[in-house]
């Protein structure tokens, strides 16, 4: 597949820090890559250096291979959406839906055309005659995500868009994004922090720590077999106890031998795993005591204090010990990750 | 507490009133009166002559018609050339933009005879001493100076995140600049306006330094009516200087834009 959007070698300056350094990645069309990463790191930048808003020090940006590194944000083929949506608070949303195609001189029939099927396409045929001020955030984002399709870019970079939405509102903007991609299938570039959006959104996740692009992949590749320690705490591995491998798959620990893998190391380092790399057992082979017990909607963790420090759990809503209890658990080897020490 | 709120109000208000009203309508009463003595309280005669003794006089009219362009001109340089100072400040980072604005300040803090002895140097230089030109370049000093701090004001909380999205939606500068940052500023840039043409229709000093007498406005003529003891033509004058701010601001105010900064 041609890359609609390739970056190579990217380099920028974002405020204080050292900036974007040494960025590569493409996406095709139709492709959505998710950008995960902590705040600082440079993922906002990174979207605003290929819409043309930073100026890239070095490296190339190239839209449907052609180089836009120099060329202003008008002129590059993508269109950039800010964290929450901005709409032109003077326009209706019709007025707001048919701006891109007012700026490329589309003829008045086929413009009035355009924005009806868009507005339709992002099923909010109703708003037509509406100020954005009357909107609700949900019914901003459909006009927004319109308005960037009226543009027909080749290449849509969406800044945060579930920042601050209710769970409802987050489905909302899902299922648009979705809309978006069945209707023009841009090569699309969202960033986010939370792991579910990546995960039900990404065809690829790539994973961005003080200004690199460390990671990227599938998501399932980058959810279960992150690359560095720092990712692995990035996509929900919250336990993480001192290890040290023998070079066959197996690590010695004060809770005993333990299998991971990438065990083929030697040496010292440290095993790292999700909540759901362990279960509490009737016959499991370690011990420890549960200290707390954690009700999420949708799941319950159980805290244990172990001879390797305090471990979490998934557990499961009708078996659960009380705090106090001295348990029993396994852990999955191919949810165990270990990482040598540098 | 709500009964003594209602009275000490509605005296507030009086008080308010009569500040504001009182120099106006003994401007009123000068200008239509024909003999006002104490103790009486109103004109004992009323009479329309220095008013039709305005009309005939070529030189109120010649200097009521000079100060409508030099206020119109100076209105219309300070609100565009404000504008697009404040505009371009508003983007220059801390701490350069805090002497950018300290700049704009000086015309504003300056009292305009020690500016117009400044001025008078470059406008005699460049030749424009007693002309019309060089009274407008002066007044505008002083105009650019209010509607740039103004404007510095108003850009500061504008979202310059609507540029962007209509840069990267395909739009020219220029084009964002008119489809987008000038509808969304039309209130500031009327009142920048009206800024502006008052700060110009009420200028003695600097029309008097840097028109060197050659250039008479409105203002000027008031002072010369004053000093000649004339003070039934310069109420006159001081009425028709009173109302073009007053008949601008009901018109600024209820007329302009409904749009004041963007974000949605």
């Amino acid at each position: 597949m041609t890359p609609r959007v390739e970056v190579e070698s990217l380099a920028a300056p974002f405020g204080k820090s050292a900036g974007l350094s040494d960025i590569s990645f493409s996406v095709g069309a139709g492709e959505l890559l998710v950008l995960l990463g902590p705040s600082g790191a440079g993922k906002t930048t990174l979207l605003k250096t290929v819409a043309g808003f930073v100026t890239a020090t070095s490296g190339h940006v190239r839209i449907a291979e052609r180089d836009v590194t120099g060329l202003p944000p008008e002129k590059r083929d993508a269109v950039y959406l800010h964290q929450s949506p901005v709409l032109f608070p003077h326009l209706s949303v019709t007025e707001n839906v048919a701006f891109p195609l007012r700026v490329r001189r589309v003829d008045d029939n086929r413009r009035r055309e355009r924005v009806a099927e868009l507005l339709a396409a992002m099923q909010i045929p109703e708003l037509a005659g509406r100020m954005p001020r009357t909107l609700s955030g949900g019914q901003r984002n459909r006009v927004s995500l319109a308005r960037a399709l009226a543009a027909d870019p080749m290449v849509l970079l969406l800044d945060e868009p579930f920042s601050g939405l209710d769970p409802g509102l987050r489905e909302d903007v899902r299922e648009a994004i979705r809309i978006v991609q069945r209707t023009s299938a841009p090569a699309t570039v969202v960033v986010t922090h939370d792991l579910d959006d990546a995960a039900v959104l990404a065809d690829r996740i790539g994973v961005m720590i003080n200004g690199r692009l460390c990671q990227i992949g599938n998501p399932r590749e980058v959810l279960t077999r992150p690359s560095s320690q720092e990712i692995a705490t990035l996509v929900g591995f919250t336990n993480t106890f001192a290890a040290r491998a023998d070079g066959e798959g197996n690590v010695e620990t004060a809770i005993g031998k333990v299998r991971v893998s990438g065990g083929e190391a030697t040496g010292p380092g440290t095993v790292m795993f999700r909540t759901d790399g362990g279960r509490l057992t009737r016959d499991g082979e370690f011990r420890g005591r549960v200290i707390a017990i954690t009700t999420r909607p949708g799941s319950v963790t159980v805290t244990l204090h172990t001879a390797v420090g305090d471990l979490e759990l998934a557990a499961e809503y009708l078996r659960l010990p009380s705090p106090g209890d001295e348990v029993e658990f396994t852990l999955h080897p191919e949810h165990l990750i270990f990482f040598p020490a540098s | 507490m709500r009964t003594s709120a209602v009275p000490s109000r509605s005296l507030l208000l009086l008080a308010l009133l009569a500040w504001t009203l009182l120099p106006i309508s003994v401007l009123v009463f000068s200008s239509f009166g024909d003999s006002w003595f104490y103790p009486h309280l109103l004109p004992t005669n009323w009479t329309t002559a220095a008013w039709r003794e305005f009309v005939s006089d070529r030189r109120l009219l010649r200097a009521l018609l000079t100060s409508l362009w030099l206020a119109l001109l100076t209105g219309g340089a300070a609100s565009i050339v404000g504008f697009e100072i404040g505009r371009r400040v508003s983007r220059i980072p801390v701490p350069l933009r805090y002497f950018a604005m300290a700049a704009a300040f000086v015309p504003v803090a300056a009292p305009p005879l020690a500016l117009g002895i400044g001025l008078q140097y470059f406008v005699l230089r460049a030749g424009l001493g007693g002309t019309l030109i060089g009274v407008w370049l002066a007044h505008s000093v002083v105009a650019i100076g209010y509607t740039t701090v103004y404007f510095i004001g108003a850009f500061a909380v504008f979202d310059h995140r609507v540029e962007e999205e209509a840069r990267s939606l395909g739009a020219s500068p220029l084009v964002t600049l008119a489809r987008v940052t000038l509808p969304l500023h039309q209130r500031q840039l009327a009142e920048a306006l009206l800024l502006g043409f008052l700060v110009s229709w009420a200028q003695v000093p600097l029309t008097l330094l840097i028109g060197q007498g050659a250039v008479e406005s409105l203002a000027t003529s008031v002072m010369s009516y004053v000093h000649a003891g004339q003070d039934h033509l310069a109420s006159v004058a001081g009425l028709l200087l009173a109302l073009p701010g007053l008949v601008l601001m009901g018109v600024v105010g209820s007329s302009i834009g409904r749009f004041t900064v963007a974000t949605v």
